[in-house]
C-alpha cells in the first residue's frame, strides 16, 4: 500500500539531458503523441500489459510514427486525475489508460476530448461517454465461471469465494454476475467469502485462514490470484477442489497436470486478459492514422475461456496450433497465460510480454474490421443507463444440473 | 508523552516498593504477555461457536504460520519504535528480500548457501542508509524510511521491468514446506527467534542501551551510551527481519511479486503496540510484541470465518482491536499489578 | 527524538528575530513551493493559465485540509490515522445522498463536519480521557471507520450533488479558484485561533505536558478538542474530495493518509509535537501535488520515478532542517 501510494509524490532533480530530450520529441510534429497511463505497476498483470502496448509501438510501422510515453500514477484516483490533465496540456493525441476508478476522471476525460483527444480505457472501464472502453467486463466471467462450478459440484456442496479488492466495481460487477448463478443452487453454500486483492500470496494466506474453519470445502471460486488457493490447499493437506480461477501459468498448468488432477483438481481457467491494452491500442492507432471510423463506444473483448481439458503447453514463443500455455522454464506461475491472441494480436511474442520488445521482422496488422459492441453495465461503462435485460445470460458454459 | 510518562511512573512505584528495575519490567511483561495469550485462547475458544472447526489444533498450527511472518518482522519495528523511531520501509524490505531470494535462481545454482546470507546483506545496507539519514543527517525516521521505501520500491520496479521471476531457493523452500517433530518447521524456528529476541532485547547489554536511549537520549549519552551505534542498530536490524520476511513468503507461496510486502506495515506497527510498548519508545518487550502479533493474526483467521458482508466485519474487527487495547493499556497493568502484590 | 522546545511564539521586535521566524516558520517551503512553480512554468508553459492553476489548487486542497487537521493532532504530540476513514465516510455519504442546490451543499458540508466532529470526539475521549496511545486508539477507529464506509457503499459509484461538483471547483470571476479560498478561509481561522489561549495550550502540551499540567492547562480537554477540530478539517477534506471526484469510493481516503503525514513533514512541523504550524502544511502538501506535475513535465522514465521522489523528499527535509540549524544559531 505505501509504496504505490507514494508513486504519487513526484520529484524534480531532473537533469538538463531528459529536459532537452522533451523539448526535441516536442519539436518533432510528424510523431502522433500517445501517453501509456497506468494506475499502478508491479503485478505480473498489469506490467505486462503495458509491455503488449511498448512492444507494439516499437513494431514497423508505429516505431517511425507514435511516440509512446509509459505514466504510472498509483492507486489514487487523484494521481490519475493529475497525470491526464498534464497529458492533455502536453498536447497528448491518445492516452491509452488502466482507469483507476469508473467515475472519478469523468470530468477530466471530458475536458480532453474537447481538446481532440483520444482516450481507450482497457479492462476497467469508464462511464464518461465520449471515452472507449475495450474491456471484457461486459462478456459474463462471473456468472459463466459460476455456472462452471456448479456443473462440476452437480449443484451441491461448500464452496468459497475468493474475491479481488473490497469496494472495486470490477470485482463487485464479477460477484454479482456469481451470485446470480449461485443464488439459482440452494445446495450451493457459500461457506466463506474474503478478498484476495487479486494477489497470488493473499489468495493462498487467506485461503489457509478459510480451510481452518471448513477444511471440509468442496469448491472454490477465485478471482486473479487462483494459484495461490491451490498452494493452500496442498499445504493444508493432499487433496484438491473443483475450482475456477483465472488465466496465471501457474493455474493452467495445474489444470493439465495429471497428478493435481489425481488429488481432484478440475475446472476451468478465465477472466481478465492484458491483450486488451494491445487491442484498445491497435484500434485508436487505426482511428489517428485514419484507417477506421469508430464514434465512441464500448468494445467487448472476448472471455478467454479453457477448461482443464483444453490445456496445451506450447512449445514455442507464440500461441500456435491451439496451445495457450507456456512452460514452467519460460514464464512465472504469475504469468498471465492471456497475453497473447494470434488473431487480434499477431505481431507480438511472449518475449514482448515480458520485456515489452517487438519481434524481429513483425510488422503491424491490420484488426478484423468487426469490432464486437459490449451490452451496458450502469455505473461501470455507461452513466445512468439500463442495463440489458438478459445482463447475465451464460454465453460459454450451459447449465448441466438443474437447481 | 503521556505513556512514557506512565511507564516511569509504574515503574518508579515498583522501584519504592523495594523492586529493581529489571524486575518490574518482568513482572509488567509477564503480566501483559500473559493477558494477551488469555485473549488469544478466549477468541480461539469463542471461535467454536461460529464454525466447529475453529479452535483446533490445526487452526492453532495456521496461526502460529501465518503469524510467523509478523512476529519476526514486528521484531525490528519493535526496536525501531523502542528508540523513538518508526520504520516504514518494511514493505520495501519485504518486497527486496523476497526479489533477491527469488531473482538469482535459475542464474545461479538454487543451493548456493551464500545466496540468502547476501540478500539479508543488502538489506541491512539498505536500512544502514535509513539510519546514516536518521541519526547524522537529523531526518525524521518517518520521512527517511518513507523516502527509502519509495526509493527501494522504484528501484526494484525498474530492476525486474514490472515481472519478477525465478523461484523459491530451496532454504526457504525447507524452512516453509519442511517439517520437524511432525510440525511445519517454521514453527520451531520462530520459537527459537522469538527466544534470541527476547534474550536480546530484554537481557543483554545492548538491549539495555536501547531502553536507555529510548528513554532518554542526552541522559544515555551523559551515562556513556555509544548512542550513534545504538540509534543505528535497530534500522540494521529491522532491516533484516523485514529482508526475512521476504525469504520466507518466498519459502511460503513459491515465488516474489512487487507488492508482497505491502500489507504488512500497519499490522507491525499494531502489533508492537497492541504488545504494549510506548510509540514514543523506552518501554515495551518483545514478548508483548509477540503476543500482539499472535492475537492480531487470530483474529484475523476467525473474522474470516464469520458470515458477514466485508464492512460489518471490518467493524467487527478495529471494534475488537480497540477492545484489546483498552484492555492492554498502561493503567490497566498498574491495576492489576497493585493487586498482584 | 527531538527534544529542544522552543517556545511557542517568539517575541516580535528586530529584523533578526523576523527572519529567525521565516526561517521556522512556512518561508523554507514558500520558497521552495514558488521555485517548482516557476520551474513547471518554464516547463509546461500552459501551468500558469487560470484553468491550470485552478485545478492544481482543487487538486490539492483534500491533501491540505487532511493534512492541516493532522498538523494539530501532531503539534499536541500525536499522530491521527483515523483520517483515511473520515475522508471516505464523507465521501460516500455525500455520494449515496447527494443533496443538490446550494442549501444542499451547506447541509452536506455541515453533515461532514458533524461526521468528522464525532470521529474525533471519540479519538479525543479515548486518547485525552482513557490515556492510549494516540496511533493505537486511531488506527482502530480508522478500520471501523473504513468498515461503515464500506457498509454505506459497497462499490465505487453514486453521484455527489452537481451543485457541489461545479461550484466547488469553480473560479471565481474566472481566476480566483473557489478550493483555494476554502483552504485560505481554514489557514485563517487558525491563525486567530493560534492566538486564543486554546492555540497556545496545543503547542505546550506538544512541547511538554507535564510542564503544560502544571502550569494549569486543562490537557485532557485540550487534546480532546485537539482531535475534534482535526476530525473537522478531514471531514473538509472528505467534501473538497468529493467535489473533485464527484463520486463515492468508499477507500477514498486512504492514498491521503501517509501523504498527509508527508505534508506535515515537509512542512517543517516536528512530529515529536511542539514546534511547526498549520500554513506550513498546507504547502507542503501543495508542494507535493506540485512536483507531481514537475516531474511529469520534465520527463523521467515512469520506472524511476520513485527513487526522485524519495530523493526530493529527504533533500526537502535536510535542507530545511540545515536552514533552521543556521536559524538557530542566530
Amino acid at each position: 500500500m505505501l509504496t504505490k501510494t507514494f508513486q504519487t509524490l513526484a520529484a524534480v532533480a531532473i537533469g538538463a539531458a531528459s529536459f532537452a530530450a522533451t523539448s526535441a520529441s516536442a519539436a518533432d510534429g510528424e510523431k502522433f503523441k500517445v501517453y501509456l497511463s497506468l494506475s499502478y505497476s508491479g503485478n505480473a498483470w498489469q506490467s505486462s500489459a503495458a509491455n503488449i502496448v511498448k512492444a507494439l509501438a516499437a513494431t514497423p510501422p508505429y516505431n517511425e510514427t507514435v511516440e509512446l510515453i509509459e505514466v504510472i500514477t498509483g492507486t489514487d484516483p487523484q494521481a490519475q486525475i493529475s497525470a491526464y490533465e498534464s497529458m492533455i496540456d502536453a498536447g497528448a493525441d491518445g492516452i491509452v489508460s488502466f482507469p483507476i476508478s469508473s467515475t472519478a476522471l469523468n470530468r477530466t476525460i471530458k475536458r480532453g476530448c474537447e481538446e481532440g483527444v483520444l482516450f481507450f480505457m482497457y479492462d476497467a472501464t469508464v462511464t464518461e461517454s465520449c471515452a472507449y472502453n475495450v474491456s471484457y467486463l461486459s462478456s459474463g466471467f462471473g456468472e459463466n465461471s459460476a455456472q462452471a462450478l456448479v456443473n462440476e459440484l452437480d449443484g451441491q456442496g461448500k464452496i468459497f469465494l475468493s474475491r479481488g479488492v473490497p469496494g472495486n466495481s470490477v470485482d463487485q460487477r464479477h460477484t454479482d454476475g456469481a451470485m446470480h448463478i449461485f443464488n439459482q443452487y440452494p445446495g450451493i453454500e457459500i461457506v466463506a467469502e474474503y478478498y484476495s486483492y487479486w494477489d497470488d500470496r493473499t489468495t493462498q494466506q487467506e485461503t489457509a485462514k478459510a480451510l481452518t474453519a471448513h477444511p471440509d470445502v468442496d469448491g472454490i471460486w477465485a478471482q486473479a490470484g487462483e494459484y495461490g488457493a491451490i498452494q493452500a490447499l496442498l499445504d493444508a493437506g493432499d487433496r484438491l477442489v473443483p475450482m475456477t480461477g483465472e488465466n496465471s501459468a501457474g493455474f493452467r498448468r495445474a489444470l493439465a497436470d495429471p497428478d493435481m488432477q489425481a488429488k481432484g483438481l478440475k475446472g476451468v481457467s478465465a477472466g481478465s486478459p492484458p491483450a486488451q491494452s494491445g487491442y484498445a491500442f491497435k484500434i485508436m492507432m487505426e482511428i489517428l492514422t485514419k484507417q477506421r471510423e469508430l464514434a465512441p463506444m464500448n468494445i467487448e473483448y472476448p472471455l478467454p475461456w479453457v477448461p482443464a481439458d483444453a490445456v496445451s503447453i506450447c512449445t514455442g514463443d507464440t500461441y500456435e496450433d491451439g496451445c495457450n500455455v507456456f512452460p514452467e522454464s519460460k514464464v512465472p506461475t504469475s504469468f498471465v497465460s492471456e497475453v497473447l491472441n494470434p488473431v487480434l494480436l499477431p505481431e507480438v511474442n511472449v518475449e514482448s510480454a515480458l520485456n515489452g520488445t517487438p519481434v524481429e521482422g513483425a510488422t503491424i496488422q491490420p484488426l478484423p474490421a468487426d469490432i464486437q459492441e459490449a451490452g451496458n453495465e450502469p455505473g461501470i461503462n455507461c452513466n445512468r443507463c439500463e442495463a440489458p435485460a438478459d445482463l447475465y445470460k451464460l454465453t460459454k458454459v450451459e447449465a448441466t444440473v438443474q437447481p | 508523552m503521556i505513556d512514557s510518562d506512565n511507564a516511569k511512573t509504574v515503574e518508579s512505584s515498583f522501584a519504592q516498593s523495594g523492586d529493581g528495575r529489571a524486575s518490574a519490567r518482568v513482572s509488567r511483561e509477564t503480566i501483559s504477555t500473559v493477558t494477551v495469550a488469555i485473549l488469544c485462547v478466549v477468541m480461539l475458544l469463542g471461535a467454536r461457536f461460529i464454525s466447529p472447526s475453529l479452535g483446533s489444533w490445526s487452526q492453532v498450527e495456521t496461526v502460529l504460520v501465518l503469524g510467523s511472518f509478523l512476529v519476526v518482522l514486528s521484531f525490528g519495528q519493535g526496536l525501531v519504535i523502542l528508540t523513538g523511531g518508526l520504520d516504514l520501509s518494511l514493505p520495501a524490505l519485504i518486497t527486496l528480500g523476497g526479489i533477491l531470494a527469488t531473482n538469482w535462481i535459475g542464474v545461479y545454482d538454487t543451493g548456493a548457501w551464500y545466496l540468502l546470507p547476501v540478500a539479508l546483506l543488502i538489506c541491512a545496507g539498505v536500512g544502514l542508509i535509513s539510519a546514516i539519514g536518521i541519526v547524522w543527517l537529523k531526518v525524521p525516521p518517518f520521512i527517511m524510511t518513507l523516502a527509502m521505501s519509495i526509493i527501494v520500491s522504484s528501484i526494484l520496479l525498474g530492476y525486474t521491468k514490472g515481472t519478477p521471476r525465478g523461484a523459491s531457493p530451496d532454504a526457504a523452500l525447507a524452512l516453509m514446506k519442511g517439517s520437524v517433530f511432525g510440525q511445519p518447521a517454521v514453527i520451531s524456528f520462530v520459537i527459537l527467534f522469538v527466544i534470541i529476541g527476547w534474550l536480546f532485547q530484554s537481557r543483554s547489554a545492548i538491549g539495555r542501551y536501547l531502553y536507555a536511549v529510548g528513554m532518554n537520549v542526552d541522559a544515555a549519552r551523559v551515562a556513556g551510551v555509544p548512542v550513534v551505534l545504538v540509534q543505528t542498530l535497530p534500522y540494521v536490524i529491522s532491516a533484516v527481519c523485514a529482508g526475512l520476511v521476504g525469504i520466507m513468503l518466498v519459502g511460503y507461496s513459491n515465488g516474489a511479486t512487487l507488492r508482497m510486502g505491502e500489507s504488512y506495515l500497519l499490522p507491525s506497527i499494531a502489533a508492537v503496540v497492541i504488545g504494549g510498548s510506548s510509540i514514543l519508545g523506552g518501554s515495551g518487550s518483545f514478548l508483548g510484541t509477540v503476543g500482539g502479533a499472535i492475537l492480531l493474526t487470530t483474529l484475523g483467521t476467525i473474522i474470516s470465518a464469520i458470515g458477514l458482508e466485508f464492512g460489518l466485519r471490518t467493524i467487527i474487527e478495529g471494534t475488537i482491536v480497540l477492545v484489546a487495547l483498552l484492555l492492554l493499556r498502561e493503567e490497566f497493568f498498574q491495576k492489576l499489578g497493585s493487586l498482584w502484590r | 527524538m527531538q527534544t529542544n522546545t522552543t517556545p511557542a511564539i517568539s517575541p516580535r521586535g528586530h529584523i533578526t528575530d523576523y527572519l529567525w521566524r521565516f526561517t521556522r516558520g512556512a518561508g523554507i517551503i514558500v520558497l521552495t513551493y514558488v521555485a517548482f512553480y516557476v520551474l513547471y512554468g518554464y516547463l509546461q508553459p500552459r501551468a500558469l493559465e487560470p484553468y491550470a492553476i485552478a485545478a492544481q489548487m482543487n487538486n490539492t486542497a483534500p491533501l491540505a485540509l487532511a493534512a492541516a487537521g493532522q498538523t494539530l493532532v501532531v503539534l499536541s504530540r500525536g499522530f491521527d490515522l483515523s483520517l483515511a476513514g473520515v475522508i471516505s465516510i464523507c465521501n460516500v455519504v455525500l455520494a449515496v445522498m447527494p443533496l443538490e442546490g446550494p442549501g444542499g451543499a451547506l447541509v452536506s458540508v455541515l453533515l461532514c463536519l458533524l461526521i468528522g466532529a464525532s470521529v474525533g470526539a471519540v479519538n479525543g475521549w479515548l486518547v485525552g480521557y482513557l490515556r492510549m496511545q494516540s496511533i493505537a486508539a486511531t488506527l482502530a477507529t480508522m478500520i471501523i471507520c473504513q468498515g461503515i464506509a464500506l457498509v454505506i457503499l459497497k462499490a465505487p459509484g453514486g453521484y455527489v450533488a452537481e451543485w457541489i461538483t461545479y461550484e466547488m471547483t469553480d473560479r471565481l470571476w474566472s481566476i480566483i479558484p473557489i478550493s483555494g479560498l476554502v483552504v485560505a478561509a481554514v489557514v485563517g481561522a487558525w491563525l486567530l485561533i493560534r492566538r486564543t489561549n486554546f492555540g497556545v495550550s496545543i503547542y505546550a502540551i506538544g512541547a511538554d505536558e507535564s510542564a503544560a499540567s502544571l502550569s494549569g492547562i486543562n490537557v485532557r480537554r485540550v487534546r480532546f478538542f485537539t482531535f475534534v477540530c482535526a476530525g473537522m478539517l478531514y471531514g473538509l477534506a472528505g467534501f473538497m474530495l468529493s467535489a473533485q471526484t464527484a463520486t463515492g469510493n468508499p477507500t477514498s481516503g486512504t492514498p491521503l493518509l501517509l501523504l498527509s503525514f508527508a505534508a506535515v513533514a515537509l512542512g517543517g512541523t516536528s512530529l515529536a509535537g511542539g514546534r511547526g504550524g498549520l500554513f506550513a502544511t498546507v504547502m507542503g502538501a501543495a508542494t507535493l501535488t506540485l512536483l507531481q506535475k514537475v516531474l511529469f513535465s520534465s520527463g523521467v522514465s515512469s520506472f524511476y520515478t520513485g527513487l526522485f521522489q524519495g530523493l526530493v523528499l529527504i533533500a526537502a527535509v535536510v535542507f530545511s532542517g540545515f536552514v533552521a540549524r543556521i536559524g538557530d544559531k542566530k
